[in-house]
């Protein structure tokens, strides 16, 4: 897939962008510029493959003229576009207020939020907002006509407080009855097994979970050599330590702490995208799409 | 090391040390902290957080201790104690010879002595040595400031003679203590001359002389301390006839004679000898010396009385004034229904006395004449106020300098008088009795009519008031004394150059007790004698105090023992003359022509006749020394070198600058600014 122009979908340039929707639309359209293949379906339902019956199939499905022919039961499998709720839940903590470059990881997310909730009205889905941070914030109920406030209530949340992922993730679940989509992006500063059991949580009310893990460069570095006193951006302790005789110990349990994460909400039947935020844009859409297509199709 | 401070006081300062230690202690948490997403990772490593407490930048700290302690010394004012420590001694010592010239130092081998003395002790000096000359009776007189010229001040000795003036040792001392503090000296010796008279001592207790400065007494007096003098006199008019004699009584004091002799006392009179005795006079006592009366003339006498010349010749003769005839007349009016002992204890107190004599003649209002008034000092009106004529009359009375004083009591409170040659209205009567009777209270013991009770002020505080008139007093009236309940007791108003007084303390014991009180007695002389405008007058005065001109003599001369003018200066209490040497002083309105004005009469004290010693070592009982160390190191420094040696403190504070400015440059240049500054490393962006 060739890749959107990266003046397009820079953070550091995007930051310069106040409007989201207006953000929304030049990186959508950028990135979208030179698909080869437009998500954009019709309405139409195509033919994809036949497959055997298994019970509890809907009858009405059998392809009759293959039973027929073969006199087996086959049942017929269809690409469709769905018009599917997507509710993005972005974790609005004060660690996500958090940036050793041009933008923070809640400016980040912001944009990745606006983004994919701009995509996904393109592509007929109704789309919703959750913020959280220890306890949903707001929350906009998914519908084709809410993208605008949800841009709008986008932009003026402002990242603070102690967060509570995992008890926000379960209350997400809450959100919409209908089983949709749910896009997570947050830094998951959490255990990995309770971050696990909460998307297990989700998928069992029939939720798609996209877990979107912003990261910072400086959190996976721990920079600096000198000593200097570390603040938590959530619960203001302070922590003086040598950056530099604990770098090499950090980074092991930073990237331990990531494979968890990665293993456990694999198993949980997620997806989990890794994003540094101090990347482009696209590689998010990318993997945003690529798991967004995958559940597009109905069996 | 000879380091003292000015301020010690700021040393307490030197706790600010904890506050750098403390901050860099403490520094880490001061800076701004790093802020960071979460600690949940790094609060899982094992960080020794003690290593945080300790001190990691020595430098900077020992940099700004030292800083901080420089600016407590700074402001602690040093000063270096030791010569050595600011520069080069070049001073030298320094001697004041005091020299007494009282009156008592004209003894016959006494001068000489004390010269000679003084001329060795200019003698015995080194080349740089430095000398300075005091002489001193009464008073302190600087004849020659400190100088290395030994021939100037054996010059100045020979200017100095005994003077009839009084000795005082307080007032040399403290001259000398000037000049030694005006000068700067290596060592210092105060040498006092004189015959040591124990009189002398008065006002030495608490005398400060620098540190180091030696006091030495030289002891002149003679061996033969045998004296005599004539310590007082006494005079009195007597009536014989037309003429008025004077009776005159002197008393000689003799002092360690050693036989009992004989001496010729000698009176004379405004210049002529009145009188002769010869006594015998014991080794020690007093003799009485009893003259014959001399017709004297009704002014003022000037006279003296001399003894035969003894050894110290200054104090055998004796001056006196007596004033002019002084008998007193009153004019005492008395309301025609007056009881006979009504004025009893004025009577009294009255008739008692001598200089003056008071003498009264009991009037009735309709009486009061030109003849009745003629010669009247003062008139005495006892509960009773003339008739509008009479009043007229009085009024001029005491325009023309005579004295009213208006006794009021129950007659005039009844009827409220209230006549305009009164100073006050008369309202009525105030009954104290259910108080158990008024006192009096706010008494202006400054006037002349309390002048006896000046040092008893008290005295009249415990005569009760049973009842008294109200009085209003009048614009231009001064109320001298009040009741405790506010009324005024005692006004004046002044007429003219004569005044009018009056008077609502009961001068007789039915409507109070203040004829009972000893103050009674000054208290109704002074009235009189105030009132008629002569206040008491003593024979003689002492050296050292100051004449008064009277008030009527304008532009006041005054001619001094030896023979010159003084002109007076005046002041808001009037014209003043000092009268430093024993004598008679005479006084002239404007020029000094013609028959004088007034006399004055002034002797020396009698304690300047004992010529007993004390020991030297007494002189140095009260005095105050600062330190006992010795006068080489502590020497108090000249104004240019003390300024010199606690100048330091402008050193110190330019080191201190100078090390805040390093402090600056420390703590914002290298790797300490990028400490401070600290933003971390961002990782190096990749670029798709």
């Amino acid at each position: 897939m060739p890749a959107a122009p990266a003046s397009f979908l820079d953070p550091a340039l995007l930051a310069r962008i106040s409007d989201l929707a207006l953000l929304a639309r030049t990186v959508v359209d950028g990135f979208m510029h030179g698909q080869h293949r437009s998500m954009r379906k019709g309405a139409s339902m195509d033919f994809a493959e036949h497959r055997s019956y298994q019970p509890g199939d809907d009858l009405r499905r059998i392809d009759w003229r293959v039973y027929g022919r073969t006199d087996r039961f086959y049942i017929k499998e269809y690409d469709a576009d769905t018009n599917a709720s997507v509710v993005f839940a972005i974790d609005s903590s004060g660690s996500m207020d958090f940036g050793s470059g041009a933008v923070t990881k809640f400016d980040y997310a912001r944009f990745l939020v606006a983004s994919l909730a701009w995509l996904s009205q393109h592509q007929g889905d109704r789309v919703g907002l959750a913020t959280f941070v220890g306890d949903l914030v707001d929350v906009v109920p998914p519908s084709v006509r809410h993208l605008q406030l949800l841009l709008h209530t986008l932009s003026r949340t402002k990242s603070s407080g102690t967060s509570q992922l995992v008890h926000s993730i379960n209350r997400l679940g809450l959100v919409s009855v209908r089983s949709g989509i749910v896009v997570l992006v947050s830094d998951c500063y959490d255990q990995p097994d309770a971050i696990g059991r909460a998307v297990d949580t989700l998928r069992m009310h029939k939720h798609d979970v996209i877990v979107f893990h912003v990261v910072d460069p400086a959190e996976r570095e721990l920079p600096g050599d000198l000593p200097a006193t570390f603040e938590d951006a959530e619960s203001g302790a302070l922590l003086p330590l040598r950056p530099g005789e604990l770098r090499g110990k950090y980074q092991s349990l930073i990237e331990a702490h990531h494979l968890a994460l990665s293993k456990r909400i694999a198993a949980a039947g997620a997806d989990y995208v890794r994003v540094d935020i101090d990347k482009p844009l696209d590689y998010a859409l990318h993997a945003y799409l690529d798991s967004r297509l995958a559940r597009s199709r109905v069996r | 090391m000879g380091i003292g401070f000015l301020v010690p006081a700021f040393l307490a300062g030197l706790a600010a040390l904890a506050i750098p230690i403390w901050m860099h202690l403490r520094h880490r948490d001061k800076d701004r902290p790093y802020k960071f997403p979460s600690l949940m990772f790094l609060e899982q490593l094992p960080i020794r957080t003690s290593q945080r407490q300790r001190i990691t930048d020595w430098p900077l700290l020992l940099l700004r201790a030292l800083a901080v302690a420089l600016l407590v010394l700074a402001f602690a004012r040093p000063v270096f104690t030791r010569q050595a420590m600011a520069g080069t001694d070049t001073r030298s010592k320094a001697v004041v010879i005091l020299l007494d010239r009282s009156q008592s130092m004209g003894h016959t081998s006494v001068w000489p002595a004390a010269l000679d003395s003084a001329r060795a002790i200019i003698a015995a000096l080194g080349a740089r040595d430095r000398v300075g000359v005091v002489f001193f009776d009464d008073a302190a007189e600087m004849a020659q400031r400190l100088t290395e010229d030994k021939a100037a001040a054996t010059a100045v000795l020979a200017s100095a003679k005994p003077l009839p003036r009084g000795t005082r040792f307080a007032p040399a001392m403290r001259t000398a203590r000037q000049m030694l503090l005006d000068a700067p000296y290596a060592a210092a010796e105060i040498v006092l001359i004189s015959d040591l008279q124990r009189g002398g001592t008065s006002g030495i207790a608490g005398l400060d002389l620098p540190a180091g400065v030696k006091l030495r007494g030289v002891n002149v007096s003679a061996n033969d301390r045998g004296n005599t003098a004539v310590r007082a006199v006494e005079t009195s008019r007597i009536s014989d006839g037309a003429r008025t004699l004077l009776a005159v009584k002197a008393r000689v004091s003799t002092r360690e004679l050693l036989v009992a002799r004989t001496a010729t006392a000698t009176l004379m009179l405004n210049g002529r000898e009145a009188g002769t005795q010869v006594i015998t006079l014991p080794t020690n006592g007093e003799t009485v010396v009893t003259f014959e009366p001399a017709v004297a003339v009704a002014g003022e006498v000037s006279g003296t009385v001399s003894l035969t010349d003894d050894a110290l010749t200054a104090d055998d003769r004796f001056y006196f004034v007596v004033p002019r005839e002084d008998a007193l007349r009153i004019a005492l009016v008395l309301p025609e229904d007056a009881a006979g002992d009504e004025t009893f204890y004025l009577d009294r107190a009255l008739s008692i006395g001598r200089t003056p004599e008071i003498r009264f003649d009991r009037l009735r209002a309709a009486q009061l004449n030109d003849n009745t008034l003629r010669d009247v000092g003062v008139v005495l009106l006892w509960d009773v106020v003339p008739s509008t004529s009479g009043a007229t009359l009085l009024e001029s009375y005491a325009k023309g300098g005579g004295g009213v004083v208006v006794a009021a009591g129950r007659r005039l409170g009844a009827q409220r008088s209230a006549s305009p040659l009164l100073p006050a209205r008369i309202t009525g009567m105030a009954d104290r009795l259910p108080d158990r009777g008024g006192t009096l209270t706010q008494l202006s013991l400054e006037h002349a009519l309390f002048a006896p009770l000046r040092s008893t002020p008290d005295a009249l505080g415990g005569a009760r008031f049973l009842r008294y008139p109200r009085l209003d007093v009048e614009t231009g009236t001064a109320v001298l004394a009040r009741f405790d309940d506010a009324l005024p007791a005692i006004v004046e108003r002044k007429l003219g150059t004569g005044r009018v007084l009056m008077l609502a303390t009961p001068l007789d014991a039915r409507n109070g007790d203040l004829p009972l009180q000893p103050a009674f007695l000054p208290l109704v002389r002074q009235l009189a004698l105030h009132s008629s405008g002569r206040d008491a007058v003593p024979l003689w005065r002492t050296t050292a105090e100051s004449w008064s001109m009277p008030d009527a003599m304008r532009d006041p001369v005054v001619r001094v023992p030896d023979g010159s003018l003084l002109r007076p200066t005046a002041d808001s209490l009037g014209s003043a003359v000092p009268v430093a040497d024993a004598g008679l002083y005479a006084a002239y309105a404007g020029a000094a022509t013609g028959a004088p004005g007034a006399f004055l009469a002034v002797n020396v004290p009698s304690s300047e006749s004992d010529l007993t010693p004390i020991d030297p070592a007494e002189l140095l009982l009260g005095v105050r020394e600062s330190a006992r160390a010795s006068a080489e190191t502590n020497a108090p420094p000249t104004a240019d070198e003390f300024e010199r040696r606690q100048n330091g403190w402008r050193l110190l504070l330019i080191v201190v600058a100078l090390m805040l400015l390093g402090e600056t440059v420390m703590s914002t240049r290298g790797w300490r600014a990028v400490a401070r500054r600290y933003r971390p490393v961002t990782p190096e962006r990749s670029e798709r």
